[in-house]
């Protein structure tokens, strides 16, 4: 118990009266990190087991990493293949430093390492920067405000990172992650009291902000002058023969190597963390079924109808499934458990009116092409309203069982 | 406040007063001013028409420099300048055909038809009969011809002018005076080095087809007939490629601009 | 005189139409996207609110107050036909800019809400520069909002160039948020903040207390 009883004898220090007062959250940051919170509950509890806030977040991180590590070297094949076929050149700079520097500079897309390297050279800068702004901003109101450090920022930060496009410039990742953490959360009172996933608004900021790197064709590889179109978009010019067209299988989108936002393109490595975070019931199934049953019913429903001019009512469920940002977004952004709705019947309520708005905007809206971002951030509006409807509705059934 | 303030005899005196006073106020205002205004309003359209045209000079009287420029009357569908009987056709319509209002005739049913989407390539629903197209230097020898046109982008109707040389095919400008494109994307079509791009491309191939078009990921250079598209605006530059390729082409002002060509202008 | 000053300076901060009693937000979302647009529309807010205000003190005993709205809305809608007909003469770019906002000065909560608070009880002087503090409260806020969305939208100030933008060769890279009328949300938020973090005596009070629930056991 070295490290316990060092901090305990650092504790008076940072208490009230303290010499570092001002320093306490920082404090127990570290402290609740390495060892159970020593806070107990002592009224009306709510507490129905024994894992805590930190280790949620921290599980949810983890189960971010098989998007993550296959986000990294999708970004190195999809930019090394361009390279390979002349679509692009090198972009020149640090990050082509560091990556001949760790022996990925043969831009092989046939070798693994090289492909992992230009991807870790590409996704960890962003990360890095999104981690330590947007840790700046979370230190500075949990000193200003006295609420503790939150691992909630775990997860932002990781979300955050993961639904970006490689090439973006690290200052917008900067700024993003900036009114994320501040307008999203902290002006609203800190985790908890947002009732707007902090990730995407922070993306949502970028989208509006600077559509010329959030957008288009240019982006989603990290090759210069390379462009291409995305899945979606194919799909939006010429339906899902486009796609095919465009050299992308349904098996290349569902493993994820097609191009796309770092961490959104592989469904397969998605849906292996999914299925953790479903199994430890940390996501909450009902959403995510809400969200998939959503999208296959009104997806369905368009497939009938149909249309002359707009391939995508034509496209069915299984690709919406794959391409964009759907599984991302359905297993980790819908299921953020502040901005959606709390009661059970409300999940499903909630997912689905997420399912049916992301069909919506990809197929009727001309100038967003994906729109699961939009779609949640529109439904996290919607959570307390839903919510109201369903402890309405389960007050006036208990009343009428009464008289 | 006293007591009487609320008798009937009293709120009617009040505001009839009032509104006398207030109407006295207004009328005057509006009387007085509407000549500058109606200025101000035509100055606006002869302004966007000599943009264009490269011709315009700021802080010079917008009506002096307009002279150099006079206005027709042109028959789309016959393609040629309107006769007599039919500027009395559009005056018995109820418009003018001094300032001829274009947009208020394609609302006209007299002086329109309603295109069918096959042809309806700029989304605009109703093609007029008549259009006022604007020529520098004579009518027998036009220097330059500026063509009102409009179509549909990504979410407003774009309005503007396209301004050809005398030889019917080389773009002297493209200019739009109206539209509700999204801000620094679309909204780029303001952009001056973006209407630079147009400047001396041509409208027709040697074939006489219409060939001008915004190309996506851009043009080839050299080509004449290609103009780069907007990055992250997809949607409006193929908007304003259909406009110009409608407005140059059979429906729009192709048989009037072959008919002036033919003319050796 | 002491009056006079008070009515002139507490609209600036202390009592802000837009920050501290949130009207008339519509029209700082529309014509805030360059300062010389909304300079105008400042201008053109004030001297209607200046002028109705005077006009209804200068009436405000002969008034019959079952008709008093109807009253003021004639006053006040009169003048704003008028300041209309003169930006169009005058100003015809700007009017074109600010199109139906200046006919919406009518139904700005500012000017009736001046007009029927205070005009209807004070002398037609006092009135006058009511309705100046008020318009100029309202120009704080407003012009405030345009800097930040014309600097940081399309990097200018005036129309003059400040960042010279990527497109034109610059370094630049506008921030596109800020040309879209919901970013002056943001802006007229932020300045609440900014304006309760210096005069804490503006912030509300909570509606209710959260109960603490946990409490610190102190061993582990």
């Amino acid at each position: 118990m070295g490290l316990r009883t060092m901090l305990d004898n650092l504790a008076p220090l940072f208490e009230k009266g303290g010499k570092y007062e001002k320093m306490y959250p920082l404090y127990e940051a570290v402290d609740t990190g390495l060892f159970s919170p020593p806070n107990v509950t002592n009224n009306t509890a709510h507490v129905r087991d024994g894992i805590d806030l930190k280790r949620i977040m921290i599980t949810v991180w983890v189960c971010t990493f098989p998007a993550m590590l296959f986000g990294m070297y999708n970004i190195g094949l999809q930019a090394n293949e361009a390279m390979a076929a002349g679509a692009g050149t090198v972009i020149e700079g640090w990050r082509e430093f560091l990556i001949v520097l760790l022996g990925g500079g043969a831009h092989d897309a046939a070798s693994f390492w090289d492909n992992f390297v230009f991807g870790a050279a590409y996704f960890l800068p962003v990360y890095a920067t999104v981690f330590i702004v947007g840790g700046f901003w979370e230190v500075l109101f949990a000193t200003i405000r006295r609420h503790e450090v939150n691992e909630g920022f775990f997860v932002t930060s990781v979300l955050f990172a993961l639904t970006l496009p490689p090439s973006i410039p690290l200052w917008q990742v900067a700024l993003g992650i900036s009114f994320g953490v501040v307008i999203g959360k902290e002006v609203f009172g800190g985790t908890g009291k947002n009732f707007l996933n902090p990730a995407l608004t922070g993306r949502a900021f970028l989208f509006f902000a600077y559509p010329a790197n959030m957008s288009g064709n240019a982006v989603w590889t990290a090759a210069d002058g390379f462009t291409g179109a995305t899945a979606l978009s194919n799909a939006a010019e010429g339906g899902v023969q486009a796609i095919i067209d465009a050299g992308v299988s349904w098996s290349d989108a569902f493993f994820g190597t097609i191009q796309g936002s770092m961490g959104e393109t592989s469904t397969l490595a998605i849906l292996l963390g999914g299925v953790v975070l479903l199994v430890m019931n940390i996501a909450a199934w009902r959403i995510v079924a809400g969200v998939f049953g959503g999208m296959v019913v009104f997806s369905l429903l368009l497939n009938m109808i149909g249309s002359d001019t707009n391939y995508m009512f034509a496209l069915p469920w299984y690709w919406h499934l794959v391409v964009g940002g759907f599984a991302f977004g359905m297993i980790f952004m819908a299921t953020d458990p502040v901005s959606a709705s709390m009661t059970d019947t409300g999940k499903y309520a909630f997912g689905a009116l997420i399912g049916f708005m992301v069909v919506m905007i990809r197929v009727v809206n001309p100038a967003f092409p994906e729109g699961m971002m939009l779609a949640i951030l529109f439904a996290n509006l919607f959570a307390p309203l839903i919510d109201h409807f369903v402890v309405q509705a389960n007050i006036k059934r208990r009343i009428a069982r009464v008289s | 406040m006293s007591a009487n303030n609320d008798s009937i005899q009293k709120t009617l005196t009040v505001a009839i007063l009032l509104c006398l006073v207030c109407s006295v106020i207004v009328a005057g205002a509006a009387v007085g001013l509407r000549g500058k205004q109606n200025e101000n309003k035509a100055n606006d359209k002869k302004i966007a028409v000599l943009q264009a045209a490269d011709l315009y000079v700021e802080g010079q009287p917008v009506a002096d420099q307009f002279t150099q420029i006079s206005t027709r009357i042109v028959n789309l569908e016959a393609g040629r300048f309107a006769t007599d009987a039919e500027l009395q056709e559009i005056r018995d319509a109820g418009l003018t055909v001094e300032n001829f209002d274009q947009k208020k005739s394609s609302k006209t049913p007299a002086l329109s038809r309603a295109l069918s989407s096959e042809e309806d390539e700029a989304s605009i629903k109703r093609l007029e009969k008549y259009a006022a197209v604007f020529i520098v230097g004579g009518s027998d020898h036009i220097e330059k011809i500026i063509l009102p046109v409009h179509g549909y982008g990504l979410w407003s109707t774009l309005y503007g002018f396209l301004a050809l040389e005398g030889d019917m095919d080389t773009i002297v400008g493209l200019g739009f005076y109206s539209h509700a494109e999204t801000p620094g994307l679309g909204g780029e079509v303001d952009n001056p080095k973006w209407k630079a791009l147009w400047v001396g491309k041509k409208v027709f191939n040697d074939q006489g087809n219409v060939a001008i078009s915004v190309v996506k990921g851009g043009a080839e250079a050299g080509n004449p007939y290609q103009v780069d598209g907007l990055s992250g605006a997809t949607l409006t530059s193929r908007g304003v490629s259909n406009l110009v390729r409608f407005w140059v082409g059979g429906k729009g002002f192709g048989e009037l601009l072959n008919k002036l060509k033919g003319q050796g202008a | 005189m002491s009056d006079l000053k008070k009515v002139l300076t507490e609209p600036l901060f202390s009592a802000n139409p837009i920050a501290v009693q949130i009207l008339g937000i519509c029209s700082a979302l529309a014509v805030t996207t360059s300062l010389n647009v909304t300079l105008v529309m400042c201008l053109a807010l004030t001297s209607v609110t200046a002028c109705s205000n005077f006009g209804i003190a200068l009436i405000r005993n002969h008034i019959p107050n079952n008709i008093r709205i109807i009253v003021q809305m004639i006053i006040i809608a009169s003048l704003v036909i008028v300041v209309d007909q003169i930006l169009k003469a005058y100003a015809y770019e700007v009017s074109k800019q600010l199109s139906v906002f200046v006919g919406l000065i009518i139904t700005n909560c500012i000017v009736m809400g001046r007009a029927e608070a205070f005009a209807m009880k004070n002398g037609p002087v006092l009135s006058f520069f009511d309705g100046i503090g008020n318009g100029l409260g309202y120009s704080v806020v407003l012009v405030s909002v345009a800097t930040v969305r014309e600097l940081f939208g399309s990097g200018k100030l005036f129309g003059f160039e400040i960042l010279p933008l990527i497109q034109d060769g610059g370094w630049y890279q506008s921030n596109g948020l800020l040309l879209l009328p919901p970013s002056a949300f943001f802006i007229i938020g932020g300045f609440i903040w900014i304006l309760r973090t210096v005069k804490t005596e503006q912030v509300e009070a909570p509606d209710f207390k959260i109960l603490p629930n946990t409490e610190h056991s102190g061993g582990h």
